[in-house]
């Protein structure tokens, strides 16, 4: 059988999916897991999204900020600095590159 | 949230906790300190407990290490002393939260609601005005001269008018700050907690102080309208002096009642500081001490026994003076 389901495919990009979904909006983690499930990656994992927050926020590319709610806990809401999209673009170009080659591999695969 | 969510968490956390034994403790308390909040999120959302929704803790605490870019099972520091050291402390700080957790669901309905917590979340306004209250209070004491007692208010440069500007700047400050919520990040999080401790511990110092200070100013008012013998107190030797200016030595003194008046220290020590033998019962116990010298310095401490005693009990000083006193009477 294949190393091919979308769990092991995730994670290479899980990291790459979570800056791209805090691009245009801030969002504190179980709404950033909402974001994600919503635009079709219904497998990743709670813990998941929760660590890899916590290493982007460590690794400098994520600021974070504390919203009081009244019901309900605190939220802490992340959002992309300069690092993080400078971050998002370069690992986007990245992805667009190898994405287009196993495009193009598959389609070549498929016409042959 | 109800009273079996906040425990789910709680029991979930620690789950979660345990299996990231493997990590240092420092990275492990990072990697947890918002997921309390986090998993409220979850169950808020409904669909099942957080076992049936999350899987096991341990199933969790994997996929979060490795997602954050930890591998458990082989600590990324060789256990020593500092982390066995560090790794017991989190085990009591757990179970000191849980007893915390038991005592606060106990204690909730004594003060009519389900937990204590929620009665003190609705007072935390109140510590708000008291913090700013005891930051001022803390700035003011760090500020003024120590000459003049800072009393109850800011009293910065010893007038009212800065008391009043600090204590207004501090509880607005203390306000705002209080609005803002917990601070995301380690560091001011970790300053904001040690400045509270900061001033809890200068709270109930200052406090022992204020009380103290009060119980004092009654015990002086005590002192001074009860007792009208503080005068005296400082009192160490009485010297008594004739008609003539002689020191009078082995003075009795007594009272309008036959009471033998007592003042000052028997003992005698000589400019030196050597001790003295003190050579007369009675006042002065140090003739050498006399603040005035009288016509004959040397009649007390030398005692002339011999003419002292045929003179009688009225004192050695007057052995000269029995000859031009006594002879006249005779003679006339």
């Amino acid at each position: 059988m294949l190393n091919v389901d979308p769990t092991q495919l995730l994670k290479g990009v899980l990291d790459l999916a979570v800056l791209a979904v805090l691009r245009d909006e801030d969002g504190y983690g179980y709404d950033i897991l909402r974001r994600l499930r919503s635009a079709g990656l219904e497998d990743v994992g709670d813990a998941s999204v929760y660590g890899t927050l916590r290493r982007l926020f460590n690794g400098g590319l994520l600021n974070s900020y504390v919203v009081p709610s009244d019901e309900g806990p605190h939220r802490k809401y992340y959002a992309l600095n300069e690092a993080g999209r400078a971050e998002l673009q370069r690992s986007g170009k990245v992805w667009h590159g190898f994405a287009s080659i196993m495009e193009d591999l598959l389609r070549e695969r498929g016409k042959a | 949230m109800n009273l079996t969510a906040q425990d789910e968490i709680a029991v979930y956390v620690e789950g979660v906790r345990q299996a990231l034994g493997g990590l240092p403790d420092t990275v492990r308390d990072e990697l947890l300190e918002d997921l309390p909040e986090h998993l409220a999120e979850v169950l808020a959302e409904g669909g099942g407990s957080l076992h049936e929704r999350l899987g096991p803790p341990d199933a969790y605490a994997a996929e979060l290490s490795a997602s954050a870019g930890f591998v458990l099972g082989q600590p990324a520091e060789v256990p020593g002393e500092q982390s066995r050291i560090a790794a017991t402390a989190a085990r009591h700080r757990a179970r000191i939260n849980r007893v915390l957790q038991r005592a606060d669901e106990r204690a909730g309905p004594a003060l009519g609601y389900s937990r204590a917590s929620e009665f003190l979340t609705l007072l935390r306004p109140a510590w708000w005005v008291l913090r700013g209250y005891l930051a001022a209070m803390a700035v003011a004491f760090m500020l003024h001269d120590h000459d003049t007692p800072l009393g109850l208010l800011p009293r910065a440069g010893g007038d009212d008018f800065t008391a009043m500007f600090l204590l207004t700047l501090g509880i607005l400050g203390s306000i705002w700050l209080g609005r803002q919520g917990r601070p995301a990040a380690r560091w001011p999080r970790r300053l904001l907690r040690f400045g509270t401790a900061f001033l809890v511990i200068f709270a109930v110092a200052g406090f022992f102080e204020v009380d103290s200070a009060a119980q004092r100013d009654r015990y002086y008012d005590q002192v001074s309208y009860v007792d009208p013998g503080s005068p005296y107190s400082d009192v160490r030797d009485v010297f008594v002096y004739d008609g003539q200016g002689k020191l009078l030595v082995g003075v009795q003194l007594y009272d309008q009642s036959g009471q033998p008046i007592r003042l000052g220290d028997p003992n005698c020590w000589d400019a030196e500081g050597n001790p003295v033998p003190i050579a007369n019962p009675g006042y002065p116990y140090c003739p050498v001490l006399a603040p005035f010298q009288s016509a004959e310095p040397a009649a007390a401490p030398s005692g002339e026994p011999s003419t002292g005693s045929s003179t009688g009990p009225a004192g050695d000083g007057d052995k000269q003076q029995p000859a031009p006193a006594t002879a006249p009477t005779p003679g006339g």
